[in-house]
């Protein structure tokens, strides 16, 4: 607190002479190079900003606040050359670019962009700059600053993402293209990815099963790195995070180089360290709450102006102890640790972490080529993923052996083409496989089957952009097939089930350009989702929960038709808003219906069974953000989303209650030294949520806990010695350290949300001079 | 073209190779259930040389779609007698039926049995006094004495908690830590 204030006070102490420096306006202009008709779509990549732009109908980029320096531009567009060049800029100015048309070649996005063209589909996400001031947290805990993004956690450490209300399963994730398979269907699982790794995170909202595949009913998270360096030299990048919450370090580095002697080749090496003792709620220490995480990556690409190829391989390695007050014996055991104000089970910090805990460790390879042929750009990737999770059971008696440990083996395979423009029609075709076998080792906790799983799917996506309207349309076909294992009865006879599934999805959008600064889409898009082997099989205690859920073996696929209507507008100088409504009618919707009270040796349970019913999810995203003048400006967002169970005309359990934030930040450079210094202060509202089903006594107890105010502060700085930047930031989260509850928290029942946490990041990023290049 | 048809070709095979050559029997996963106790077992003696045993048993409960089915033995005792009271545990799914209270009696200091009377007092009821103590000399009750009350009916509960964090407790819920096992005992003085 004493810094905030020394920051604060420096603020108003230093005269502040706003710099001239970064106000530099640049026109950027990109014509064919021998008749000189302006270009447009062009996507316009500039590694210093690490931005990307889209020139618009004028073959225009207009960038403004724009410092003086070096700049490497890359140039994309659909039958044009790869273009790069680098730009001193000095002073405000034009700059014309040119670029020649070659034969039978479309837009290769791999290259300098590592954003794969999506869907005109809902999308918000996180830049690098946003990433970076989140540093230190968990991917799902990150994501929370996208509109329309809530999370459903365990505590502090185990926090997953939830789009317009949907989770888990119900959510694709694309580790740097690869579908991210970790079994994420457990509400303790949380997502199996560095933060570090990405340099972009992307959230489709809404379903997407046409471009990504089975599953997408929700929407879809990428994890997109940076792209490798497309120029000579070596760079590298070290992040340092200190959280005082629970005494947590985490630090992470990253180096990548591109070598003289053999310029086609890139390579990056990658790797983070994190750990965490307890955290602390206001007023106590949380039993059991550590965390330790080692991930380390590794990269390589090879790329020649027409072919390429990459390999790109990933480790991750967690460790977290879970709040032992979470798992209680029975029923009566749960509603004492609810009825107690206090956390029931009593702790200091310590690092140390005791059972329950789990294990995670997730090994991603992946080997991509890529090939521009007179048809088109072809890609082909295969992707090889182990993740292997062990859960530690609180034990009777003293052994090192974990209670469960699940392995699940996936190989996806990808070819997919973009076709070069016909007529005015740009699009892709492909094909899809996947392979995949979950299995327990002998002796394991009794848990769900083992199962094997193949699929196949083929798909068309096609664009026609026309004056100021786009036009898009996809369709896709899913073969699924399972067989699962599982023992039954009292002697544990194994039985064979096989079940198979095949969906045909579809999407059709259009987007209009009502004015430069008016964008209207409306998009109609479906997905499916087979039932998971845990909702058909599952069959015991669902530890953290004290309750035992039963698996339906005669579940239907889940399908899901989206209608998404957003509009962007930018009204003068100041103001610029986006809205997005949406409604999603889910056919077959898998929830868990309560059933009887179970007698087991350690008294009762409650069961719940997993059943079917149609659910209508309704929405809106809002978002505005206001310049008030050059430095201070200010964000708003509103999200709100009404379930209804459509079949029992009722609402539906467990979804996130609506919340507003506005946040407000003042920028301003007060030296050549001392560059974009930032204040800033968030405040978040999460409304009480009254939409609960009228059954929710029978089903859950207490009812939805209160709404809350949170607010946080931040401030930071760029620093610059001569050549060397440093950015630091000081974030106090919880600012008043407010006792809360979240209704999406499995550990509202026992204890608050985590207390003030103040967070100290550095990141120092370092370019080498290229002579020592190997 | 035919580059695009060696990539591909090489991909698959890859896939082959590997799909091949990982190979792991997933047909006959063999779960068991960790730790399971089935029987809370009552061995009830006195001075004047009575002996006898009651069971409460639940086979089932878990990992199944069934009812535990549960098993009961009355509990005849004479009102107002002193008992000597042993608590044994068992895991009787097992062929042969493993006991597990020389295991908990190991890990007495992470254990605490708690017995309660329903009615507390007066016709029925049971008072508990001279519980063992465990290797920190705190309560942990394994062993008991009974002093009857008056004749007629009640209710006995027998829990066995792990991990208690209160070991003076006298119920479940002031003892906290989790629920291994509770045994719900009719009581009949007569």
């Amino acid at each position: 607190m004493k810094y905030v204030l020394l920051l604060v006070l420096l603020y108003t102490v230093v005269p502040a002479h706003a710099q001239q420096d970064c106000k530099l306006n640049i026109n950027v202009l990109v014509v064919e190079k021998h008749t000189g008709q302006p270009l447009f779509p062009v996507v316009v990549h500039i590694d210093e900003l690490n931005a990307t732009y889209e020139t618009n109908e004028k073959g225009r980029v207009e960038l403004g606040s724009i410092c003086p320096g070096k700049y490497n531009f890359h140039f994309h567009s659909d039958g044009y050359e790869h273009y790069a060049e680098q730009v001193t800029i000095t002073s405000s100015t034009e700059l014309k670019f040119k670029l020649s048309h070659i034969e039978g070649v479309l837009d290769e996005v791999t290259i300098a962009d590592a954003r794969e063209q999506t869907l005109l589909q809902a999308k918000d996400g996180m830049d690098s700059k946003q990433i970076a001031a989140n540093s230190g947290k968990s991917l799902g805990d990150m994501l929370q600053a996208v509109n329309g993004v809530t999370v459903i956690s365990n505590g502090a450490t185990i926090a997953k993402p939830v789009i317009h209300g949907m989770h888990s399963n119900r959510i694709v994730m694309l580790n740097n293209g690869v579908r991210q398979e970790d079994q994420q269907w457990g509400g303790e699982h949380a997502p199996n990815i560095d933060p570090f790794l990405a340099n972009s995170l992307e959230v489709i909202k809404g379903a997407a099963s046409v471009k990504y595949g089975t599953d997408a009913i929700g929407g879809v998270i990428l994890v997109e790195p940076a792209p490798l360096r497309a120029t000579q030299g070596t760079d590298a990048e070290l992040n340092l995070a200190g959280l005082s919450n629970n005494r947590m370090g985490v630090a992470s580095a990253m180096v990548n180089h591109n070598f003289k002697k053999l310029t086609p080749l890139s390579i990056r090496l990658q790797g983070t360290y994190k750990k965490g003792g307890n955290y602390r709620i206001p007023g106590y220490w949380v039993a059991n709450t550590g965390v330790e995480e080692n991930n380390y990556s590794a990269a390589a690409a090879w790329r020649k102006q027409h072919y390429g190829a990459e390999v790109f391989y990933s480790h991750f390695n967690t460790n977290l102890g879970v709040y032992r007050g979470s798992h209680t014996g029975n029923e009566a055991d749960k509603l004492a640790a609810v009825n107690s104000d206090t956390p029931l089970v009593p702790a200091d910090f310590t690092y140390e972490l005791k059972r329950p805990r789990q294990h995670v460790e997730h090994d991603l390879g992946k080997a991509k080529m890529y090939l521009e042929s007179s048809l088109g750009t072809w890609h082909a990737t295969y992707a090889y993923q182990q993740n292997f999770r062990q859960e530690y059971d609180v034990q009777r008696v003293e052994t090192d052996r974990a209670q469960l440990n699940l392995t699940l083996n996936t190989q996806t395979f990808n070819l997919n083409l973009e076709h070069r423009q016909i007529w005015k029609l740009k699009g892709e075709a492909g094909f899809d496989g996947i392979y995949q076998e979950n299995f327990i080792q002998n002796g394991d906790r009794v848990f769900l089957p083992n199962y094997r799983s193949k699929g196949a799917a083929a798909y068309l996506i096609e664009r026609y952009r026309a004056h100021d309207w786009t036009f898009e349309g996809g369709l896709r076909y899913d073969y699924r097939w399972y067989e699962a294992f599982n023992p039954e009865g009292s002697k544990q006879q194994v039985v064979r089930y096989e079940y198979h599934f095949n969906n045909l999805s579809g999407t059709f959008g259009a987007t209009k350009k009502l004015s430069d600064k008016w964008q209207l889409s409306t998009i109609l898009s479906n997905a499916w989702r087979a039932p998971q082997a845990n909702e058909l099989f599952s069959a015991g205690l669902h530890q953290g929960a004290a309750r035992i859920e039963l698996g339906n073996k005669n579940l239907q696929p889940e399908r899901s038709y989206n209608l998404n209507i957003e509009s962007k507008n930018t009204l003068g100088k100041k103001l610029s808003t986006e809205i997005s409504l949406y409604t999603q009618y889910i056919q077959n919707y898998v929830y868990l219906e309560p059933g009887a009270d179970l007698l087991t040796i350690s008294g009762y349970f409650k069961t719940f069974n997993y059943q079917q019913t149609n659910a209508q999810l309704s929405g809106t995203d809002l978002s505005a953000m206001y310049n008030w003048n050059a430095y201070l400006k200010s964000n708003f967002m509103a999200s709100f989303l009404f379930a209804r169970n459509v079949t029992a005309h009722d609402w539906v359990i467990l979804m996130p209650a609506d919340r507003l934030s506005l946040s407000t930040t003042y920028t301003r450079d007060i030296s050549p030294g001392l560059k974009e210094c930032y204040i800033s202060a968030d405040a978040k509202f999460v409304f009480h949520q009254w939409r609960i089903p009228a059954n929710f006594d029978q089903v859950d107890f207490p009812r939805p806990p209160a709404g809350y105010f949170l607010a946080d502060v931040s401030v930071g700085t760029t620093l610059e010695a001569g050549k060397q930047p440093l950015y630091m930031s000081l974030t106090v989260m919880n600012l008043f350290n407010q006792k809360y509850r979240d209704y999406l928290d499995a550990f509202r029942y026992f204890i608050n949300q985590p207390g003030t946490n103040v967070v100290l990041r550095v990141r120092v990023p370092v370019s080498f001079n290229n002579k020592k290049s190997s | 073209m035919k580059k695009i048809v060696s990539i591909v070709c090489s991909m698959l095979i890859m896939s082959v190779i590997l799909t091949a050559c990982k190979k792991t029997p997933i047909d006959n996963p063999q779960p068991v259930q960790q730790e399971l106790i089935t029987t809370i077992r009552l061995n009830v003696t006195n001075s004047s040389g009575f002996n006898k045993s009651f069971n409460y048993k639940v086979l089932n409960g878990f990992n199944s779609s069934e009812p535990g089915i549960k098993l009961v033995e009355d509990v005849e005792l004479l009102p107002a007698t002193e008992y000597n009271v042993e608590v044994t545990v068992l895991n009787e799914a097992d062929t042969p039926a493993q006991n597990i209270t020389d295991e908990i009696i190991s890990e007495n200091t992470e254990h605490l049995f708690l017995h309660q009377s329903l009615p507390e007092t007066g016709a029925g009821s049971i008072a508990f006094s001279d519980g063992n103590k465990d290797d920190n000399g705190a309560p942990f009750n394994r062993t008991v004495k009974f002093t009857t009350g008056a004749a007629g009916d009640g209710t006995l509960i027998v829990t066995l908690k792990h991990q208690p964090t209160n070991k003076n407790a006298n119920t479940p819920d002031e003892a906290g830590g989790e629920t291994d096992a509770q045994a719900i005992f009719p009581i009949y003085l007569k």
